[in-house]
């Protein structure tokens, strides 16, 4: 569904993405793991339009991504929860799920309720309230009403306990089951590798390894390129 | 035994309810190569920037040679020996390469007065470095690796005991790493202490002495490289706790 | 992947004769400019030797403006406080103390030093518009002080200097001679102008300006820098307000204490270019003839059409007109578009 070959990216003068290949497949989630500065944030943001890609091709769907501004993007189907969350703190969960709705006129919460009833408790509390894990499904909950083919999420374990990473990590196979493929980027290595089925490893903007998600994570050059050794 | 050139005592600061640093404390001998690492957040720049006087701290010491300089601010680090580089460059547009170094030659302490021999003096800065012939240049259109030649230029302008290098590794080509390492050794020879903040692992591993691990503003463990990187509460930090577990790694590292 | 190739050692020609003289050839126009302007004197006629005049006024009011706006980034909405206060100190040193112009003189821009100085440790805290609208503030809050002190300034009523009579301590200058003190005082603000624009000070203002982090991490004490500078600044405009009472003789707060003055010494700088000597130099003299030139051709219009004449200029040239041909002439691209599309308007 998603094919990037060859995509170098970066900022200005500084090249942050060298030759990197990806994909993602129909109802896949793909775990995209690295060390700080590999550039994972930076090939999320390419592929949704906010980077410019240099160089290579990204396909999706039959559609070429470069150079497309990042509202055509999304109007393919592509949803991106950017690291951080960035709710519109000041509205309630419920105008941040309809303004995910927007583009696509999706006015139905119900469906994405559904799959988090936490948020369907606090429809009307201002998200800025909401605890960080109720504001990371907020987020991905938003992200999911564009109705995407694919969903990049950033940093889904950001400031969150172990407990709550696992209980959003344990809905995101719904949600790829049943449409939506996820492309995770996640600093909790084995939770992304678990819930995966394919993973690729960035470091200073090449892909170093990948492969099925089990292998990735009992191979020890995972570690290495962390911390330069096994 | 002289003091350490730079000693910190549980330095920390908050930023409203978050502790971006906390309770650090550990010192630097002359002449040593001291990497600082840590994930994304960790507080390594917040850590660089209450050492420079640029965020004044809530709490701990900062001693620089054995005296308080703690919320000292920024040209009285400078002036008792202390040059930084930014982590993003900020050369000063609308002067030349040239210029942007001499600026640090003329406010150093016991400085230079006079333009025109602060001129000839970052010319000889520009050789050390290896952009000698860049000089005329705006700074503005360098690419990346001799923009952070400049940064770095403009900091041993001022003649440095004590150089803090913050991520000078950031977007540098494979081909260009090795020739910044190659520099900070010859720094480190000329008996410059440096302090390196990295992220690119394999360049601190090759050219610190120790490593101090940061995580959640606070100190982890120090110690030297090896250890530290195989230490298992270290892996925790950086790639989770489960996988650290799974990977059933190596006894924590004494201290 | 080269990086910069090492180039073989040059050595650093010394001096050559060739830059001696390109160093000193501003002080030589300037030099020129000086004898042109006191020659031209006797080629007026009095009407356009006071206009010439209040170009001379404004000339030293924007090169003063320059130094704390210009070099060091520091845009002052307030500069006019400095005027007003100059002004009135010499007014009421004149009519209730009984001092020389002189005196007076010297000692108002000691006091706009002085109240630079005081105002400017708290307010050069601040950065940008913060700083815009807190000199605003002061020059605002200034004007109602004067009018509300009537026992030693006069209040509304304003304050007349003796000029006449027994209690004229100083014989009034008259046309002539006030256009050769303002001349004074350009040349003087130019003068310093120039010192400051090639010294260390020069350097360490601009650096502040590009980046006043890195500046700090460079040994540039910035308070320091900055204060003086806006000291220097109330200095010079603290002059120009006295020489201004005792020529106009009658002082009122709402014109000693305009923001019209402030708005129109900001304009010259950034279209003729801030941050360079010639700049606001080059700003003033066009401002005032294109004013004067205006005002007497098309007595109803003149002020909308100078208003639409300055965002043309802003709009074109962003950066001022010293600045614009600078860079073209390095660049070598004159293109007005492009110049318009670099700035991003």
């Amino acid at each position: 569904m998603l094919r990037a070959e060859q995509v170098s990216a970066g900022y200005g003068r500084v090249q942050v993405l060298w030759d990197v290949d990806l994909s993602v497949g129909d109802n896949e989630i793909v775990a995209l793991v690295g060390p700080n500065g590999a550039g994972k944030t930076t090939l999320l943001r390419a592929l949704s339009g906010m980077v410019e890609i240099r160089s290579g091709t990204v396909d999706f769907r039959g559609e070429s991504l470069r150079g497309r501004s990042i509202e055509e993007i999304v109007g393919l189907g592509i949803s991106h929860v950017p690291e951080g969350r960035r709710l519109f703190a000041g509205l309630t969960v419920r105008d941040n799920l309809r303004l995910g709705g927007w583009r696509s006129r999706n006015t139905d919460i119900g469906r994405v309720v559904e799959l988090f009833p936490q948020l369907g408790d606090r429809l009307n509390q201002v998200a800025g309230t909401l605890s960080g894990g109720e504001q990371q499904m907020c987020a991905i909950a938003r992200g999911l009403m564009s109705r995407p083919r694919l969903m990049m999420i950033d940093e889904l374990s950001l400031g969150l306990a172990p407990v709550l990473v696992d209980e959003i990590i344990s809905r995101l196979p719904d949600i790829a089951s049943s449409g939506t493929s996820i492309l995770l980027v996640e600093q909790d290595v084995d939770a992304a590798l678990t819930v995966a089925g394919r993973g690729y490893v960035l470091e200073t903007g090449h892909v170093v390894l990948s492969g099925p998600a089990a292998e990735l994570l009992a191979d020890p050059r995972v570690q290495e390129s962390y911390l330069g050794m096994g | 035994m002289s003091a350490p050139i730079l000693q910190t005592q549980d330095l920390g600061r908050r930023f409203g309810g978050l502790r971006a640093v906390a309770d650090v404390s550990f010192a630097v001998p002359e002449g040593q190569v001291l990497g600082i690492i840590g994930p994304n957040g960790a507080g390594k720049s917040t850590l660089i920037n209450l050492i420079t006087g640029h965020v004044k701290p809530s709490g701990g010491r900062v001693l620089i040679d054995g005296r308080d300089m703690t919320g000292a601010p920024p040209w009285a680090v400078a002036q008792a020996g202390v040059a930084r580089t930014f982590q993003i460059v900020k050369p000063f547009r609308g002067m030349s390469v040239r210029e942007n170094v001499a600026i640090g030659i003329l406010y150093r302490r016991h400085g230079v007065n006079v333009m025109s021999h602060a001129l000839r003096a970052a010319d000889e800065v520009l050789e050390e470095v290896g952009i000698a012939d860049l000089g005329d240049r705006p700074p503005g259109e360098l690419p990346v690796a001799d923009a952070r030649r400049l940064e770095l230029a403009k900091a041993l302008a001022l003649r440095p005991r004590l150089l803090l290098l913050d991520e000078v590794m950031a977007g540098l080509r494979h081909s260009e790493i090795e020739p910044s390492l190659q520099l900070i050794r010859t720094l480190r020879e000329r008996g410059i202490t440096i302090i390196v903040v990295e992220h690119v692992m394999k360049a601190i591993v090759a050219v610190s002495d120790r490593i101090l691990v940061l995580h959640q503003g606070q100190v982890l463990t120090s110690g030297a490289p090896r250890e530290v990187l195989t230490d298992r509460r270290v892996i925790e930090a950086y790639l989770g706790q489960r996988y650290a577990q799974r990977r059933g790694e190596t006894p924590d590292a004494p201290g | 992947m080269a990086t910069s190739t090492q180039a073989p050692r040059q050595a650093v020609t010394p001096t050559s004769r060739r830059d001696q003289a390109r160093r000193a050839l501003p002080w030589l126009l300037g030099l020129v400019a000086l004898l042109g302007a006191l020659g031209l004197q006797s080629q007026l006629y009095s009407g356009q030797e006071r206009t010439v005049t209040t170009i001379f006024m404004f000339v030293a009011m924007a090169e003063a403006w320059n130094l704390i706006g210009g070099f060091a980034g520091y845009a002052s909405f307030g500069q006019v406080v400095f005027f007003g206060l100059g002004g009135y100190f010499t007014a009421v040193a004149m009519s209730q103390w009984h001092l020389t112009f002189w005196v007076s003189l010297v000692l108002s821009g000691i006091v706009g030093a002085l109240f630079a100085t005081v105002i400017g440790i708290p307010l050069l805290r601040l950065r940008g518009h913060y700083f815009a609208i807190a000199t605003l503030g002061v020059a605002e809050g200034m004007r109602e002080v004067v009018i509300n002190l009537p026992g030693l300034t006069g209040g509304g009523a304003g304050i007349t200097v003796p000029t006449v009579g027994r209690d004229a301590t100083t014989p009034y200058l008259g046309n002539d001679g006030f256009y050769l003190l303002f001349l004074a005082l350009a040349a003087l603000s130019v003068l310093i102008a120039g010192l400051v624009s090639r010294s260390k000070f020069g350097y360490g203002l601009r650096a502040i300006h590009q980046d006043e982090d890195a500046a700090a991490a460079m040994g540039i004490n910035t308070t320091r820098l900055k204060v003086l500078t806006f000291a220097l600044s109330g200095f010079i405009v603290g002059l120009v307000g006295s020489s201004y009472a005792f020529q106009q003789v009658t002082i009122f707060p709402e014109r000693l204490f305009d923001v019209d003055i402030t708005v129109l010494m900001v304009i010259m700088v950034v279209i003729g270019g801030s941050g360079t000597v010639l700049g606001p130099l080059l700003g003033a003299v066009v401002l005032q003839f294109v004013s004067e030139f205006l005002r007497q051709h098309f007595i109803n219009l003149h002020i909308f059409i100078l208003g639409a004449i300055i965002i043309v200029a802003v709009l074109l040239l962003p950066q001022g007109a010293v600045n614009y041909l600078r860079e073209a002439r390095r660049t070598g691209e004159y293109s007005l578009l492009a110049n318009v599309r670099r700035y991003r308007l």
